[in-house]
């Protein structure tokens, strides 16, 4: 493997503090969280203090470690908050937008790639600029049409459908470029044997873009998963709430059950957080391309 | 086209299409408006029915036996609204009704029962609005409450005493009789008429493209502006009649009310039956005389406006029925059907994601961009855009407004809800984060590629970790982190001795909360980028320096930087984007505290529409927003084609 010796006399020691500090920072928030979510409290102080503390008390206030160890904020979050439920409600609406809006995409994706036609340049060029549709202009009309036309306020039909279809213009420029390297030839193949356009789409293309459909499942699911704003909007009642408003309603306002908050969040996160791990290699080289999707 | 021209044929299509569109369209907002026009009668009868016992009640004394005998004498004499009930909010009393229900031991006067809480609740509605009202001197919140209870309608306005809401009195009327629907025979003629008189003039005219053009807009404009004058005219007979009739139910209540009173020794006629007629505030509608019967200059008036919104929504179906003809007799159909058929599967394939796009992006877009040229608010939802159209006013507004230091007592001081402001806030703020991102994650991917470094692959997993969380879940940790009592971060500050930071107090340490968590949350892209392309740098090269005798800064300068340049230069035009959209980091963490001062554009776009309620403002921001975007965007796109050339 190639591999660049910029540093090759560099000494190691320094380096490796270096690293241990940048580590520290990004470790001690993740750390936080755990001491927090472990510690059986609600409070997000890591120690009490005493009236005068001193700086063993302080120091002992900011070592992420509970004073007591304790699973009860993961047991009372699951059973008596309805967390379970929200994140039943997050994991229904993500894998919902993700079969809805890959199907969109892919077929899409598979036209813009493969047929030439009127409108699809502008087609394409209107998927690329509505990326730059500020959210809080859409917001109103998005949720005029969602709650006051279709009804669909508080309900998890609603997001799913808005979450998939803007997650398309992404999706569709990703998969279109993958599309793009598959060789022609095998679908030229295909009709002269005498298959059908659905069928070669199917069972000829799709499969063999499967790695690029994979990535864009993931990327939707972890959209929908993630998504605040729109979810906060439209859903209103607690019991539709999504798992990222209801970690929010935990320390939103004057509430303030940080306990609750950690242990939801570390719950909410591992799923995302491996699948990134696994992804990220992809999702660089698709950001990069994809032009400017925040 | 090589085809034998068929322009009567394709025509005489686009006269039938034409026609029946526009026949149906007229036809529906005709029956709309008529149908308007019996609600209001139907619901004006009952406000006068409603307020004629209000005031019998309020000279009954508002309590006690009096004001029962007296309900129950308006009510014999009263079948148009078979139930009334008086209720008093000081002893949650019901204290008269004559609902069959209220007979026996459940008969008035009586405590309110627990399930009867909806009177309870309207009641408290209603005391609420007549004070917000009088507060605000403006009329905002209806108080009188019309609701729709089957086919019946159930209204309650305050009861009062002294100038002081003390109860309600509710009462429902018999079931209302069903709008008859509009006849089919004007219908049937202005569609038939045009296309049988076209067909003739087609049969005289021949083959000729322009005259045959014109005969088919005549035929088609003529009848359907027949049928529209017909519904004009009939709507104005039937608001005729609707005021007639209310004016007959106001003689009709005064009788009633009169005979009620005096029967029970109570100061016999009301001063004005007239001043019944009113809206839902409570304001007089002023189509009455005080006397009772039809003010018919003010009736004119208001039969002028009805027919003048009739007019203009009858002449836009008209040109949509129109422009349907001409697209149809022109032959632009016959190309877009041409090309749908040719490209059929093409169009197959998009139309799914189309359909959502045009529904829930594009719409929504341009319904924004409507929104922005409006006064939309709180206040006036309800309105149509073109009553509350004020074009470019909320342009002007925010961009024209470059006072963002203004001068008060006590010095000057910056107007943080000023768009220049967040604009440079904005700026500020996406520079000094990507500048950290890019150092940051260049530093540790430089670091990082150090051949045969010791444990390099769980450093690297634990570096990508930020970018990996949910980043609602870090701008809330952060959020902690930063508290000023409990909060790590002052207690390490304090650990050295220093005083606690009350970090949401200041704009500038406000701020710096915010970059801590971006910069926690950004550096590991910039460093996962940069590494990428470290790694793909031939290691040739520096050998080749090497031989070459370069030093360690040369070979940095001539082939590092260069070759990280293709990677880091997309990503940081990325990451721009991403910074100036950041809406979560800004909203959760600093809230925008204090005072709007760490607002970004999206952030402020959003506290406009949903904590100041001023949507047509909010809109105007957002697009303002969208254009600065798409000049970046095409900013962008050439100077990336122009690296690429």
């Amino acid at each position: 493997m190639p591999r660049s010796r910029i540093s090759e006399e560099f000494p190691h020691g320094p380096l490796h503090a270096m690293l241990a500090v940048a580590v520290l920072v990004t470790i001690y928030p993740v750390l936080w969280v755990f001491s927090i979510a472990f510690s059986g409290k609600q409070s997000l102080a890591i120690a009490d203090l005493p009236p005068t503390p001193t700086a063993g008390d302080r120091l002992r206030a900011v070592v992420p470690w509970p004073e007591k160890l304790s699973v009860s904020n993961f047991t009372s979050v699951m059973s008596d908050q309805p967390f379970a439920r929200w994140m039943l409600n997050s994991a229904l609406v993500a894998i919902f937008t993700t079969l809805l809006g890959v199907f969109l995409a892919c077929t899409a994706a598979y036209a813009f790639s493969r047929f030439k036609f009127p409108g699809r340049r502008v087609g394409m060029m209107a998927f690329l600029v509505s990326q730059m549709f500020p959210g809080t202009l859409m917001l109103i009309p998005l949720y005029i049409i969602i709650v006051q036309l279709f009804g669909l306020g508080s309900s998890r039909i609603g997001l799913i459908i808005v979450y998939a279809t803007t997650s398309i213009p992404f999706s569709v420029w990703m998969l279109k470029g993958y599309f793009d390297t598959i060789p022609k030839e095998l679908e030229e193949a295909a009709v002269i044997e005498g298959a059908s356009a659905g069928k070669i789409f199917w069972s000829i293309v799709l499969p063999l873009a499967k790695p690029a459909v994979a990535i864009t499942a993931l990327f939707s699911f972890m959209t929908a998963w993630n998504e605040f704003i729109l979810a906060a909007t439209f859903m209103d009642k607690e019991n539709m709430y999504t798992a990222p408003v209801g970690l929010r309603f935990f320390v939103g306002g004057f509430s303030q059950q940080w306990g609750y908050f950690a242990a939801g969040s570390i719950i909410v996160s591992i799923p995302v957080v491996l699948l990134f791990l696994y992804l990220q290699k992809y999702l660089v080289s698709g950001l990069t391309a994809g032009g400017v999707k925040g | 086209m090589p085809a034998a021209p068929a322009h009567r044929l394709r025509f005489l299509i686009a006269v039938a299409l034409g026609a029946v569109l526009g026949a149906f369209l007229l036809r529906g907002f005709v029956s709309d408006a008529s149908r308007q026009v019996a609600d209001e009668a139907q619901e004006r009868q009952a406000v006068v029915t409603l307020q004629a016992l209000t005031s019998l009640v309020q000279r009954a004394g508002g309590e006690g036996d009096a004001v029962r005998s007296a309900v129950a004498a308006w009510q014999s004499r009263t079948p148009s609204a078979p139930q009334a009930r008086v209720f008093r909010a000081d002893g949650i009393r019901l204290e008269a009704s004559t609902a069959p229900d209220d007979a026996g031991d459940r008969a008035a006067p009586r405590r309110l029962r627990r399930e009867e809480k909806p009177l309870y609740d309207r009641s408290q509605r209603i005391a609420a609005a007549v004070q917000t009202n009088r507060e605000e001197q403006h009329a905002r919140k209806p108080e009188i409450e019309v609701a729709p209870a089957g086919a019946r309608l159930s209204l309650a306005g305050p009861l009062e005493k002294n100038g002081a809401v003390v109860g309600i009195v509710e009462i429902e009327t018999a079931p209302l009789p069903l709008p008859k629907p509009a006849g089919w025979s004007g219908f049937l003629l202005a569609l038939i008429a045009p296309i049988a008189v076209f067909g003739g003039l087609a049969f005289l005219l021949g083959e000729k493209r322009l005259p045959l053009l014109a005969a088919a807009v005549v035929c088609v404009a003529a009848s359907l502006s027949w049928m529209g004058r017909a519904a004009v005219s009939e709507l104005a007979a039937q608001q005729q009649r609707a005021a007639e009739q209310v004016a007959e139910r106001v003689r009709d209540q005064a009788t009633v009310t009169r005979v009620a009173a005096t029967a029970q020794g109570l100061p016999g006629a009301a001063a004005a039956p007239g001043s019944w007629d009113v809206d839902d505030f409570r304001q007089p509608l002023g189509l009455l005389t005080p006397d009772g019967s039809v003010n018919p200059q003010r009736l004119a008036q208001a039969v002028d406006t009805t027919a003048r919104e009739l007019r203009r929504t009858l002449l836009g179906a008209g040109a949509l029925a129109l422009a349907l003809l001409l697209l149809v007799g022109l032959g632009a159909f016959n190309l877009v059907g041409r090309s749908l058929r040719r490209h059929r599967q093409a169009y197959l394939y998009i139309a799914p994601a189309i359909l959502g796009m045009v529904v829930l992006v594009f719409f929504p877009f341009t319904y924004g961009v409507t929104l922005s040229f409006t006064d939309s608010n709180l206040y006036n939802t309800g309105k149509a855009i073109s009553d509350i159209w004020i074009g470019l006013r909320n342009y002007a507004d925010i961009l024209g407004d470059f006072a963002f230091i203004k001068r008060g007592d006590g010095g000057s001081f910056v107007n943080y809800l000023n768009f220049y402001w967040t604009l440079l806030f904005t700026i500020i703020w996406t520079v000094s984060n990507v500048a950290i991102g890019v150092t940051c994650g260049l530093i540790l991917a430089l670091v990082l590629n150090t051949r045969a470094l010791a444990l390099r692959p769980i450093y690297r997993v634990i570096l990508i970790l930020p970018w990996a969380m949910p980043n609602y879940i870090t701008a809330l940790i952060w959020k902690g982190m930063f508290h000023q009592q409990f909060g790590v971060i002052n207690q390490v500050i304090q650990l050295f001795g220093f005083p606690a930071v009350s970090w949401f107090d200041r704009p500038a340490s406000s701020f710096l909360t915010a970059l801590a968590t971006n910069g926690w949350l950004s550096f590991p892209f910039m460093m996962v980028v940069s590494l990428g392309a470290l790694q793909s740098i031939p290691a040739d090269l520096y050998e080749a320096a090497r031989v070459d005798g370069a030093s360690r800064l040369q070979q940095f300068k001539a082939i590092t930087l260069p070759s990280l340049r293709p990677a880091l230069v997309p990503a940081v035009i990325i990451s721009v984007v991403w910074t100036f959209n950041m809406f979560n980091i800004i909203y959760l963490v600093t809230g925008g505290e204090p005072g709007s001062s760490t607002e970004i554009l999206v952030t402020q776009a959003y506290k406009f529409a949903f904590e100041r309620y001023r949507y047509g403002y909010a809109a105007a921001y957002s697009t303002v927003i969208f254009g600065i975007l798409l000049v970046y965007g095409t900013i962008q796109n050439r100077v990336s084609r122009a690296t690429e050339a």
